[in-house]
């Protein structure tokens, strides 16, 4: 009942007693409204669009950087203050508390999106021996690993220590990373030219750093320790453990440095090395694809005693290609074990059973077929070897509590030394039907035009092919292409996030490009020979990487068996900062304008504010006529052959330019209104018969309403109230009839843009008792409904809307209400004859059909 | 269009002087102001319409300088310009009356319609303060 009443109240609360305006003030107070609406809904779209595009990015499963989150977020918060202040100036300082709330939303949300990652501080650097599980914060993701698997029986690792995060903040401080983030800012994210030269420059001022002394001189007190319990001089493997990519699913893969044979002299340099390689460009390209901030990220830099190695690899707990089979999978060389991660080198693959005694089920002897070798091909494991590495990778399995992905060494007297171990990525869920023996795409008649290799990543896609040959500079390869490589070289990274597929004519699956086209879910077909000669720039191909096929043309039927991308961002800082910054800006609370909670104090998100401030934007737009009494001698009478009385107010540019502006009359053929045109229209289609018979009891009703309510007698009526009243511009019109007992009111503005364009009618009262008026309002309900106005109806007062439709559309629109509030006069009066509502419906319709036709 | 002048304020000189340059080529009168001082020193000697100011300045940055230039000539429309945006100086800007806000990289077509808007609200509402005095002075 208190909304009903809330309602009434509102739509028909009595003008205020302001004093009456002239002309030129009464134009100047539309103009400025007009204005102010205008704008607050260009801002209205504007911050819908911004956050329809954040939403669109958040849900895409593509990628996304912070500078894209500030610059929409800003673009919504700005917007959203425009409405608040148009608001304001529209209704003289009503909705003042909304101020106060976008205060609280833009804190939130500015806090959220500028929060810092915090770090611990701890000692400079810590020997390997004394790492663990518990040094995370401190070491790294790699090294804690490695220090950690000290505990598990019969793995050794090599000798060594880490240089900790709290080092490298002692180094890099926070101006030198300040001053870096600058310079990234300002690059164009898809100038690849342009960010391997700003990272050149980078490298360069981070080497000239100065070392603090104190760390220096720990870094030679821990290289003599070294030393004693290996041999002086001995040669140190320098590798990055960087701190912040424990993010599921995020690999890192071969991002940054490893520098081999360094002695204590080369230890500085190198660790400054090491430090640069954050700021590489495939490390950047890397974390604005996976969502991460360069200060989530922080290094930490491992030093490890060289292995003396005979054979080296990679070995996965399970084969990451076939998740469901219960194999291990090794790849080996003979070396050191960087041939097999940076793919230059083609592998041995052993395929070893989980079970015991860990029987090989499948062997494919690669090293020395590459067309780079002509050496005869020879295992390069003892069967003694492959158990050892299948146990020792079960045996990490088991400590980690998942599939682990582990590089190692075997030395020239047979000791097994464990490099490193992570847990393993797995491959996106294969189709069943992309792994299709060859024989079964016969039928289409179709033959690859290669075929075989190495399935690096399984997939299928399609795209043109570019060819990338010198290895000097970073081509400017076309979105969606397929890249097709001599070798998978990890330096090639910062070009897959352009690329649909990647083709190779050596490597295998365990190198780095391999691991980061899985993390990108790109197919990669890897070792085939003669891709390079075979396909030609600019052709397009189909690359099913599961099949190992390459198909000519765009093949359809293939692609239709792709499975969905996986979200690429998921988990990263950079999506949780989005997370939490959306729940601030586009969850709608305030749904219906007639609900009680329909009030500023509600708004609890963006979202929130412009949708109330688009409500009550309207609401003070549309009460312009009623709010401000006029000068009656600023209306003037339309003359001509025109039923009853009708008065015009110019606002803008209603009037025909050249039509006498001093006289007291106007003439229809000197309005150029397009909704008043319209209206009109509707108003002089049909005759008006004149007002229905009454019988005697409704009459008797009559009188008794006026002894009630004696506003409502037409002797007591002023002038005003009496007259029909159009307020036009060019666009806009607001014509208020209040004759006697009932008030209604039409008020349009009709433009190209959408957004803009709206016809409103209100209808309420009349003569009659209530019953009848609630059922005049709901014929009339009735038949706009039928024309797709949105209707609320409480008893007799009728409110109905069309917004957003083309000019047409409202056109005619504001025909129906013109031929409407002339034939539904006095009408109530009649309703309660049997029959009325139908017959009146039925002729309305036909009226109006035969007038739209 | 009526011609109008624009005031661009940025510490880049390479797009300080391809903006003015390609502006002019539209119509527009441009002028050049490397920092704020020099941004409010041209605007106490020239008649601004409206000013394009970056956010990000050595020295006085956009912010003081949009409040310097709201003191002197409340009438000059600001449009702000920042190439990494920090989301409190955008609502900053607007607070203290900008016209809008726009970010780098910004293309010439949408930077011509903004500075043709701040224009247009600025003759308004000097078009409206005019009528109402003729008006009132007719009345008399």
């Amino acid at each position: 009942m208190q909304r009903m009443l809330t309602f009434i109240k509102e739509l028909f609360s009595p003008p205020p007693s302001a004093p009456p305006m002239t002309p030129a003030e009464l134009k100047d107070a539309f103009r400025k409204r007009y204005r102010n609406f205008r704008a607050l809904l260009t801002a209205n779209n504007n911050a819908l669009q911004a956050m329809a595009e954040l939403e669109k990015i958040y849900y895409s499963g593509e990628s996304y950087r912070m500078a894209v989150i500030r610059s929409k977020t800003t673009t919504i918060l700005v917007n959203v203050y425009k409405m608040i202040s148009s608001l304001l100036e529209m209704s003289g300082g009503r909705y003042k508390d909304l101020e106060v709330i976008f205060e609280k939303i833009s804190h939130e949300i500015e806090k959220i999106i500028e929060k810092k990652p915090s770090f611990s501080q701890g000692p400079f650097i810590l020997p390997l021996a004394e790492v663990g599980e518990k040094d995370r914060a401190q070491v790294g993701e790699k090294m804690a690993n490695l220090g950690e698997i000290v505990r598990v029986p019969g793995c050794v690792v090599p000798q060594g220590f880490v240089i900790t995060a709290s080092a490298t903040r002692h180094f890099l401080t926070a101006d030198h990373i300040a001053e870096i983030n600058r310079r990234l800012q300002l690059l164009d994210p898809d100038d690849l030219d342009g960010l391997l030269r700003t990272c050149a420059e980078i490298r360069k001022d981070i080497l000239d750093i100065p070392m603090p002394p104190d760390l220096e001189e720990l870094l030679h007190v821990h290289y003599a320790r070294l030393e004693m319990v290996s041999r002086p001089g001995c040669w140190l493997a320098v590798r990055s453990s960087a701190l912040g990519e424990d993010a599921a699913g995020v690999s890192f893969a071969g991002l940054y440095r490893t520098i081999l044979n360094v002695d204590g002299d080369g230890l500085v340099a190198a660790y400054k090395e090491i430090i640069a390689s954050k700021y590489g460009a495939r490390a950047i390209a890397y974390r604005r694809k996976r969502g991460y901030r360069h200060e989530d990220i922080e290094m930490c830099v491992g030093c490890l005693v060289m292995v003396d190695a005979l054979t080296s690899g990679v070995t996965y707990s399970r084969d990451p290609s076939e998740e469901e089979s219960e194999v291990v999978r090794i790849n080996a060389l003979s070396g050191i074990a960087k041939g097999v991660v940076d793919g230059t080198r083609t592998t041995d693959l052993y395929l070893v059973s989980r079970e015991t005694p860990h029987a090989v089920v499948y062997r494919e002897i690669r090293q020395g077929q590459g067309k780079a070798s002509d050496q005869c091909a020879d295992s390069s494991l003892t069967y003694g070897q492959i158990r050892k590495l299948a146990e020792m990778a079960l045996r990490l399995e088991g400590h980690f509590g998942k599939p682990q992905d582990m590089e190692w060494s075997f030395d020239h007297q047979g000791a097994l030394t464990i490099l490193q171990s992570r847990p393993m990525l797995i491959s996106q869920p294969q189709n069943a039907q992309e792994e299709a023996a060859p024989s079964s795409r016969a039928e289409n008649g179709e033959q690859p035009i290669l075929f075989g290799g190495i399935c690096a990543s399984t997939g299928i896609a399609c795209g043109t092919v570019f060819r990338v040959n010198a290895a000097s500079e970073m081509p400017d390869v076309p979105m969606g292409a397929v890249l097709v490589l001599e070798h998978p070289l990890p330096e090639w990274a910062p070009l897959l996030s352009r690329a649909a597929a990647v083709i190779a004519e050596s490597g295998s699956e365990a190198g780095h490009l391999a691991t980061v086209s899985r993390e990108f879910a790109i197919p990669a077909l890897f070792s085939l020979a003669g891709a390079m000669d075979l396909l030609a720039d600019g052709e397009t191909i189909t690359v099913n990487a599961s099949a190992r096929s390459v198909y000519l043309g765009c093949r359809q039927d293939l692609l239709t068996q792709r499975a969905v991308r996986k979200d690429i961002m998921a988990g990263s800082p950079v999506q949780r900062i989005l997370t939490e910054a959306l729940q601030y800006i586009t969850p709608l609370n305030l749904n219906d304008p007639n609900a009680p909670q329909f009030k500023s104090s509600w708004c609890e998100t963006l979202h929130d504010i412009t949708r109330f401030c688009h409500e009550k934007s309207v609401y003070e737009m549309f009460n312009f006529g009623r709010e401000y009494k006029f000068d009656q001698g600023a209306a003037k009478r339309l003359v001509g052959e025109v039923p009853l009385e009708w008065w015009v107010v110019d606002l803008a540019d209603g009037f025909r330019a050249g039509a006498d502006a001093q006289g007291q009359t106007i003439r229809i053929e000197d309005i150029v209104s397009v909704p008043m045109l319209a209206i009109w229209q509707g108003i002089s289609a049909f005759p008006w018969e004149g007002p229905p018979r009454v019988s005697v009891r409704g009459f008797g009703s009559i009188i008794f309403q006026s002894t009630m309510r004696p506003e409502l007698d037409p002797a007591v009526a002023s002038a005003l109230t009496t007259r029909n009243y159009f307020l036009v511009s060019k666009n806009f019109c607001n014509l208020s009839v209040r004759l006697g007992y009932h008030y209604a009111m039409i008020e349009a503005y009709i433009s190209d843009l959408l957004t803009e364009s709206y016809v409103t009618f209100r209808f309420k009262g009349g003569a009659a008792d209530m019953k009848r008026k609630a059922v005049r309002a709901r014929l009339l309900a009735e038949i706009l409904q039928t024309f797709e106005f949105r209707v609320e109806l409480r008893s007799d007062s009728l409110l109905a809307r069309v917004k957003k439709r083309p000019t047409e559309f409202l056109e005619r629109r504001l025909k129906i209400l013109g031929y409407l509030i002339l034939h539904a006069r006095q009408l109530d009066m009649v309703m309660n004859m049997p029959n009325a509502v139908e017959r009146y419906k039925e002729k309305f319709l036909t009226d109006i059909e035969k007038m739209l036709s | 269009m009526e011609p109008f002048n624009v005031l661009i304020v940025d510490d880049e000189q390479e797009f300080r002087e391809m903006t003015i340059k390609r502006l002019n080529k539209r119509g527009l009168r441009c002028f050049g102001a490397e920092n704020g001082m020099e941004a409010l020193e041209q605007v106490e000697k020239r008649e601004i319409d409206v000013v394009l100011l970056d956010v990000k300045m050595p020295g006085m940055d956009g912010i003081m300088t949009l409040r310097e230039i709201k003191r002197i000539q409340p009438e000059i429309e600001v449009v702000m310009l920042t190439g990494h945006a920090s989301v409190e100086s955008g609502i900053e800007g607007m607070r203290l009356g900008a016209f809008d806000y726009l970010m780098k990289p910004i293309e010439l077509e949408p930077l011509i319609e903004k500075l043709l808007e701040a224009n247009e609200k600025k003759v308004l509402r000097r078009q409206s303060m005019d009528s109402i005095r003729n008006d009132n002075s007719g009345a008399l």
